[in-house]
């Protein structure tokens, strides 16, 4: 079949545009609009306009779409222009029938949605169709003109996404790590009986001063390869996980007490998200070294490595050759892993020291 | 002789999905890939290597896409690295664990990134049973064995930093009551000068020593350097050849004592060499190397994408031509027919591998064709039809596709398996 006949709904916008919306497989959107990639010619002319396309993102895209309770209510956008062998014919009350001729050449180009028609053209999925919003253009320019604007939008925040993911199911794989993490986080901060309460910088809570990404951090790192993970055999491993950090910090509060209450990222490294990260590894140690879990546990632990943590003031003796001021800790992962391997090492000493073997 | 493996994370996903591309839906990185010794039995070497510069980031090691995070680190030091290299259990528990530092990542620097004190520290708390001390590597190799004033003062203070290292280094480890066998490692600018190390370090109180530096260096030095150590060193003194990349020469090297030695080249050879990506040991003993046949990702691959970019090469007909190259592979190893049009399907996809490439059309269509002779040479042999490894019997004929980790790294993996069979042989001979 080379010619596509659709009903469609139009819609009033600038007078001398067609604008109308109908419904299609996405095979037949791929037969009938090309996907103009941009890129030079020969004499070094643009051409085309779409980005390629982003195997990662099709491939999540695939995912999704390949659930049977999979839906797409967003339309993908596809652009004519004028000359084309497109023909609307008006049937009345905002009905219009669309003749598309591709027997020659595809008339349409995809504005928006290559990556999802992408992923659908890989699946095996009959019957499904998607909603195609079409435009007739004066000419090229102004097609490339509703690119970039349609495009041009901005993404939202990455606090707010973290802040709505515990909430939203069925996202793609590499959200459902972070959607854990951003729970636990959720719950530090929002928690009545959390040491973390309030503290934490969320969409939602402006006030906070602990970088989120940082805390999400603690609790990814923890859940890849150290006491959380361990905790998923058992059903409530949520609220272990939960119970866990904020019985850390609780101890963090009382032992480093002037380097916590009041202090802010800038003020203190101990509340900078190299300092949170970093701190998270000593919680690992206590945890797997002397099985701790609550705050009395940590708290030996902790207090053993305060001669050795300059969070406010002074400076960090790393090595024989590096010694840093206390701000000289930035929230580079070469920092956080110099500071993380610091701190580790004085308290296995000091336990090394308490128990001999 | 034992062969180390030098562990650089190389696990897949044995539930890969070869027809899709993709790996398990849940598929968590680590914890549900296998490492070689956990994929193939036997396992394909007789220890593992860990280099520190691997593991620890500090100032002046090189970043590599192969890097321990932070949190991966954390993990081996509080578990252990046979527990983290799941390389224990009683079928491995007696097997050499073996740390270096991973000269080469900081060789640019004056000084070793790390510490004696550090070092030890490290090896101490993965567990390691031997452990090297960390020393800075001398390129210079000059079989004329000229004096130390005749080199420059970067070479001598090399020299100096790796000896002086080494002492601290078995002071350090005889205060932690042994915990693992320390290697003392031999940096020197002549066979002479290594050999004059070899002994300082025998005087130190080493028992093992490891040979560093051998990688640039042609076959006929290393037997110069080992010829030399030999007549220096006490007989019952060990030896480890550290990274040694002339891996298919090792039938030479049996006569020099040499307990150990580790390589990561079988591994490397199958997506790094331009045509010995497949190992497969011949029935004179020897190794027989073929070309992988290169399909990869239309819309991954760097240099395709690159194309696509600058609007040279259309992402759909890429895709179709990649398909088509997959199925005709697939087919031929089904049915072992329709060779020559299989080899057009691949050559039509490849030939935008080279599209673009300085020489023009000319030189395009002879790579091309020197290719498609390689190809073809292992479309007729199917040597992976051949080899009966735990990775050939699942993987089929992906495994012969030069096509994203894992495919490439299960090459990898059969080609350590080949050739640590190839030196049991090769020693089982000499005895």
């Amino acid at each position: 079949m080379t010619v596509y006949r659709f009903k469609a709904i139009r819609a009033n916008q600038a007078p001398g545009h067609e604008v109308f919306s109908f419904a299609a497989a996405p095979k037949d959107v791929l037969a009938f609009s090309e996907i103009e990639r941009v890129g030079r010619d020969d004499q070094g002319h643009l051409k085309g306009f779409q980005r390629h396309q982003v195997a990662s993102h099709i491939k999540d895209i695939r995912d999704y779409l390949a659930r049977e309770d999979a839906l797409l209510p967003n339309a993908v956008i596809v652009a004519f222009v004028e000359g084309a062998d497109v023909k609307v014919k008006d049937l009345g009350d905002g009905i219009v029938e669309v003749k598309i001729n591709a027997a020659a050449e595809k008339p349409g180009f995809v504005v928006d949605g290559q990556q999802r028609l992408s992923a659908l053209a890989g699946l095996d999925k009959p019957g499904f169709q998607v909603f195609v919003s079409a435009l007739v253009c004066r000419d090229y320019n102004e097609l490339r003109q509703q690119f970039v604007l349609i495009n041009n939008t901005r993404p939202l925040p990455k606090t707010l996404i973290y802040e709505l993911l515990p909430t939203v199911e069925g996202l793609p794989e590499r959200f459902t790590a972070r959607k854990f993490a951003a729970r636990i986080v959720d719950r530090l901060n929002f928690d009545p009986n959390s040491s973390l309460r309030g503290e934490i910088r969320q969409h939602t809570n402006p006030k906070g001063v602990l970088s989120d990404t940082a805390m999400q951090k603690l609790v990814s790192n923890s859940a890849a390869d150290g006491a959380i993970r361990e905790f998923i055999k058992h059903d409530d491993y949520e609220q272990r996980a939960f119970q866990l950090v904020s019985e850390f910090f609780w101890a963090t509060r009382e032992i480093y007490a002037s380097e916590w209450d009041g202090m802010a990222p800038k003020t203190s490294r101990l509340k900078h998200g190299a300092g949170i990260v970093a701190m998270g590894f000593v919680m690992e140690l206590l945890y797997s070294a002397s099985g701790a879990t609550a705050r009395d546990d940590f708290r030996a632990g902790l207090a053993s490595l305060k001669q050795y943590t300059s969070w406010t003031s002074g400076s960090w003796k790393f090595g024989e050759f590096d010694e840093r001021l206390w701000n000289g800790i930035q929230n580079t992962p070469s920092d956080i892993d110099l500071l993380a391997n610091y701190l580790v090492r004085k308290v296995k000493r000091q336990l090394r020291k308490n128990s001999p073997v | 002789m034992k062969f180390l493996y030098s562990d650089t994370q190389d696990y897949v996903d044995p539930n890969y999905d070869f027809l899709n591309d993709r790996n398990k839906i849940g598929h968590k990185r680590y914890w549900d890939d296998q490492y070689a010794h956990e994929l193939m039995d036997p396992a394909p070497y007789d220890g593992l290597l860990v280099s520190m510069s691997a593991v620890r980031q500090a100032e002046g090691v090189a970043k590599s896409k192969v890097r321990y995070s932070t949190s991966e680190e954390q993990r081996m030091l509080r578990d252990g690295a046979r527990k983290f290299l799941r390389f224990g259990g009683p079928k491995f528990k007696d097997r050499m664990l073996m740390g270096d530092c991973g000269a080469f990542a900081y060789v640019e620097h004056p000084k070793p990134a790390y510490s004696p004190m550090e070092v030890m520290e490290f090896y101490a708390d993965a567990g390691f049973t031997h452990g090297c001390s960390p020393d800075h590597i001398i390129f210079e190799c000059d079989t004329a064995n000229p004096s130390r004033s005749e080199m420059s003062k970067q070479v001598g203070d090399r020299y100096d930093i790796t000896l002086k290292n080494a002492h601290e280094f078995l002071k350090l480890t005889k205060e932690e009551d042994w915990p693992f066998e320390p290697l003392g490692p031999i940096q020197g600018w002549s066979p002479q000068s290594m050999a004059e190390a070899a002994v300082e370090l025998e005087k130190m109180g080493y028992r093992y020593l490891a040979v560093g530096g051998l990688v640039p260096l042609k076959v006929e030095v290393i037997h110069e350097v080992l010829q030399a150590l030999r007549r220096a060193i006490k007989p019952e003194t060990d030896i480890h050849l550290l990274g040694f990349a002339k891996a298919d020469k090792i039938h030479e090297f049996t006569g020099y004592g040499v307990t150990s030695f580790d390589s990561t080249s079988p591994l490397l050879a199958a997506f790094k060499d331009a045509k010995k990506n497949y190992y497969l040991e011949n029935p004179n003993g020897g190794l027989d190397y073929y070309t992988a046949v290169r399909i990869p990702q239309a819309i991954e691959n760097t240099r395709l994408v690159r194309g696509i970019k600058e609007g040279r090469f259309s992402a759909e007909a890429l895709q179709k031509m990649e398909a088509q190259a997959l199925d005709a592979m697939r087919a031929y190893h089904r049915t072992g027919m329709a060779i020559d049009s299989t080899l057009d399907a691949i050559t039509e996809y490849q030939h935008f591998l080279v599209k673009g490439n300085v020489g023009g059309d000319e030189e395009e269509a002879k790579a091309l064709k020197k290719q498609r002779e390689l190809i073809r040479r292992t479309l007729e042999e199917k040597p992976w039809q051949r080899c009966g490894c735990d990775i050939c019997k699942q993987a089929g004929v992906e495994v012969i596709i030069f096509r994203a980790s894992n495919r490439n790294k299960r090459r990898g993996m059969h080609n350590l398996g080949v050739y640590h069979q190839h030196v049991q042989r090769t020693l089982n001979k000499k005895k």
